[in-house]
């Protein structure tokens, strides 16, 4: 009797593990195919990790103060809205006719960004368009980018609206336009856009409204540096007179070191080959990074610490906070918050050079398969007002999305001396040439005597 | 238990064919149970493997979107080791490369040197610090890496904790932070409380009968030492040495945080090739090369453990 109930279970058992067994073989399977599908089917080559630093890294010490009152609900994306819409899509335009609408808005950022959407400008857009709601689904750091970029390659193969409406990135939104997926935008849908700068909305060829923006300064203390640094060749004269007193952070690690680079490299480059290094990729025109190179290297042995560079843009800013170096390119809104914090002695001054430090805009785009683009587009006119536009300086010492000069004096004033043009930086291959070489031409060379 | 005592004597008429059956059968059992982790480990990480494994020697597969985007591939219809080749020729890997062997090496000798002296002093020790340093020894366990890390920058970095005292003692200071001895530094502290457990349990076996014998033969503490607790310690040992080894080779927080810029360790050069510098090739070809260091490591262990099983 014992035997038998014995061998009973043992059976049972068996089965029990062979079903185990073979469930875990298909879940293996099929979720390797359902991830499969996708990434093959958009644009040929998504260059995915070389999300450029620029403007989300530049909101991350603000964070600090705003993380812990993170009431932020961030809303399931409400497709059901969407896709019911979808079935009376002829008539979309009948969004006009003042019924409640849902625009799902996809964001990627830090957190203080997100505080800006949710507490600052979707309630100011409340009051403007009671209507309107804004839905917000939040992805800290573009950490859910690549699974966005699959679903609306994904629609669109399917034919289907993907649920998404705006969407605010970075490089993605470049890729999705060339594949179709992003809307091209101009000053018919959205008319303020004539009063932001064509350079900057060209950066990803109109596939997505500079709302805001920032750049690379330098950040000096001017009880230390008495004649503040006009051009790139002040900045390096002075640190290699002051050794010890300047450092920026390895390109790699954070966009303010990067810009700083970049601008350096700069100097052995014709501005005819600028173009061709900002927005395409040959490998053979790297030798006119050469003198560049030797230029960073000279300036090694006078870099804070014999030669460190600290590890981000933060620990830049922390290393000028303590008084251990005196001068330093930084991010422009990050700079501004730390000394609003007085995390930076007060006697530091912020300044661009001549020509200037790379910066960058943040972009929203329209998803092209959007059924609630004329509320979109509505929504994207509102945040290109003075009024948004001043919520965002005031929040997170961004530069605004409009030009300047559309700015209200005192704007103008507070920013008058970094609210200049700002430039470009390397397209992404290249930069991800850059970050090597710098490695191996720059830090790698013998390294400082182990103690 | 039961089944095989309660079997009555005339079964012993037919033992072989059923105790042989019956271990064919426990055997197949056996195999069955252990297939689906079996299972899932082939398909997400053997699978995996190979796959990485073939395209550090020039294979790219297509469908794999992380490695077929990278920058500088070497494409080749069969196997090369041009990658290999590339990496080796290149004097900014191999400073790579020389960086990980001092660290790794160095905090094995000094991980098992103060692991030792700590598990001794706690075995043998007598007084009421024993019970101190039997609980100080193992916060490091308890402090995450990352945490631990930034403590010790601000312990030992220039304006840090350390220069203030030294300063104000008249003596100078090199911060070993953003260098190699600081990684050092921070691989042995992190490594510690998990050598001196396992060491300390190995001494917890040894019989004290032996150890007083020795005492009345008129053996000093060094003599017990060399003769008895080293010899019969020997397992734990190689244990700790090959776990600090691959532990500290394929680090990354740790040299991350506290190392300089260039030369990287191994764990921070992977993750540059791959994200920093998008060239996922020479960074699959790095983590292959560290796998077959730590694979040495791993034999010398299952080389210790199949002793130790037969020396209980």
């Amino acid at each position: 009797m014992s035997r038998v109930s014995r061998r009973h279970f043992l059976q049972q058992s068996t089965f029990a593990a062979i079903g185990v067994g073979t469930a875990t073989l298909i879940a293996a399977c099929s979720g390797g195919a359902s991830t499969a599908a996708p990434t093959t089917a958009p644009v040929a080559a998504p260059t995915t990790a070389a999300t450029k630093a620029a403007p989300t890294t530049a909101a991350a010490p603000t964070a600090a103060p705003t993380t812990a009152a993170a009431t932020a609900a961030t809303p399931a994306p409400a497709p059901t809205t969407a896709s019911a819409a979808a079935t009376v899509a002829p008539a979309a335009t009948a969004a006009k006719a003042s019924g409640p609408v849902t625009v799902n808005y996809y964001l990627s950022g830090d957190v203080n960004i997100r505080d800006l959407w949710s507490k600052s400008l979707i309630p100011a857009y409340q009051k403007v368009q009671p209507n309107v709601t804004i839905a917000m689904t939040f992805s800290e750091h573009g950490a859910g980018d690549q699974t966005t970029f699959d679903r609306l390659a994904a629609a669109k193969q399917a034919g289907k609206p993907s649920g998404v409406d705006l969407w605010e990135t970075g490089n993605y939104l470049q890729q999705g336009g060339q594949a179709g997926l992003i809307e091209k935008l101009t000053d018919t849908e959205i008319p303020n856009l004539a009063k932001v700068s064509p350079t900057v909305l060209g950066q990803y060829n109109s596939y997505g409204v500079p709302y805001r923006g920032s750049s690379v300064v330098l950040a000096y203390n001017s009880k230390v540096v008495t004649t503040a640094p006009q051009t790139l060749d002040d900045v390096l004269a002075w640190v290699k007179a002051n050794p010890g007193q300047f450092t920026y952070n390895p390109p790699d690690q954070g966009g303010s070191g990067q810009a700083f680079v970049t601008r350096v490299l700069m100097m052995g480059m014709p501005d005819s080959d600028l173009n061709l290094f900002q927005t395409g990729y040959d490998q053979s025109k790297e030798s006119e990074w050469d003198k560049g190179w030797t230029t960073l290297k000279d300036l090694a042995p006078s870099i804070y610490n014999k030669g460190f560079y600290p590890k981000g843009n933060v620990p830049v800013l922390q290393t000028l906070g303590k008084g251990s170096i005196n001068m330093a390119p930084v991010w422009s809104d990050q700079g501004l918050s730390y000394l609003a914090q007085n995390l930076l002695p007060p006697e530091v001054k912020l300044e661009q050079i001549s020509p200037p430090f790379s910066g960058g805009g943040a972009f929203v785009g329209v998803v092209a398969d959007s059924v609630q683009k004329d509320a979109a587009y509505a929504y994207l006119n509102w945040v290109l007002t003075p009024d948004p536009q001043t919520i965002i300086i005031n929040t997170i010492d961004g530069y605004p999305g409009l030009d300047w000069k559309y700015m209200p004096p005192d704007v103008q004033a507070k920013f008058a001396a970094v609210a200049k043009d700002y430039s470009f930086g390397f397209s992404a291959k290249f930069d991800t040439d850059l970050n090597q070489q710098w490695y191996e031409k720059v830090a790698g060379t013998p390294m400082p005597k182990a103690p | 238990m039961g089944v095989g005592d309660a079997r009555p004597s005339w079964s012993k008429a037919t033992p072989r064919p059923r105790v042989a059956g019956s271990h064919l059968r426990e055997a197949a059992l056996g195999l069955v149970m252990a297939l689906p982790p079996f299972v899932v480990l082939l398909a997400l990480i053997v699978y995996p493997a190979v796959e990485a494994a073939l395209f550090s020697l020039g294979q790219v597969p297509t469908d794999n979107v992380a490695f077929s985007t990278g920058m500088h591939l070497i494409v080749s219809k069969t196997l090369t080791l041009e990658v290999y080749r590339q990496l080796f020729a290149s004097s900014f890997f191999l400073d790579d490369l020389s960086i990980t062997f001092f660290v790794t090496v160095l905090s094995v000798v000094l991980v098992l040197v103060i692991s030792y002296i700590l598990a001794l002093y706690v075995r043998f020790g007598v007084g009421p610090l024993v019970a101190v340093v039997r609980s100080l020894y193992l916060i490091p366990l308890f402090v995450p890496v990352v945490i631990a890390s930034y403590a010790l920058i601000t312990f030992y970095v220039d304006h840090g904790i350390v220069q203030a005292v030294l300063t104000h003692l008249g003596l100078g200071y090199a911060p070993p932070i953003y260098h190699r001895a600081g990684i050092v530094i921070g691989e042995v502290w992190t490594s510690i409380p998990f050598a001196v457990l396992l060491l300390g349990s190995g001494l917890d076996g040894l019989p004290q009968e032996m150890v007083e014998a020795a005492h009345d033969a008129g053996a000093g503490f060094f003599g017990v030492l060399w003769r008895i607790v080293i010899p019969l310690n020997v397992v734990p040992a190689m244990i700790v040495v090959t776990f600090t080894f691959i532990g500290v080779l394929g680090s990354f927080t740790v040299p991350y945080l506290i190392g300089p810029n260039a030369p990287q360790m191994l764990g921070v050069a992977m993750q540059a090739y791959f994200s920093s510098y998008q060239q996922p090739q020479p960074a699959v070809a790095m983590a292959m090369i560290t796998f077959l260091l730590a694979a040495v490591a791993g034999g010398v262990y299952v080389w210790a453990t199949a002793r130790s099983g037969k020396a209980l």
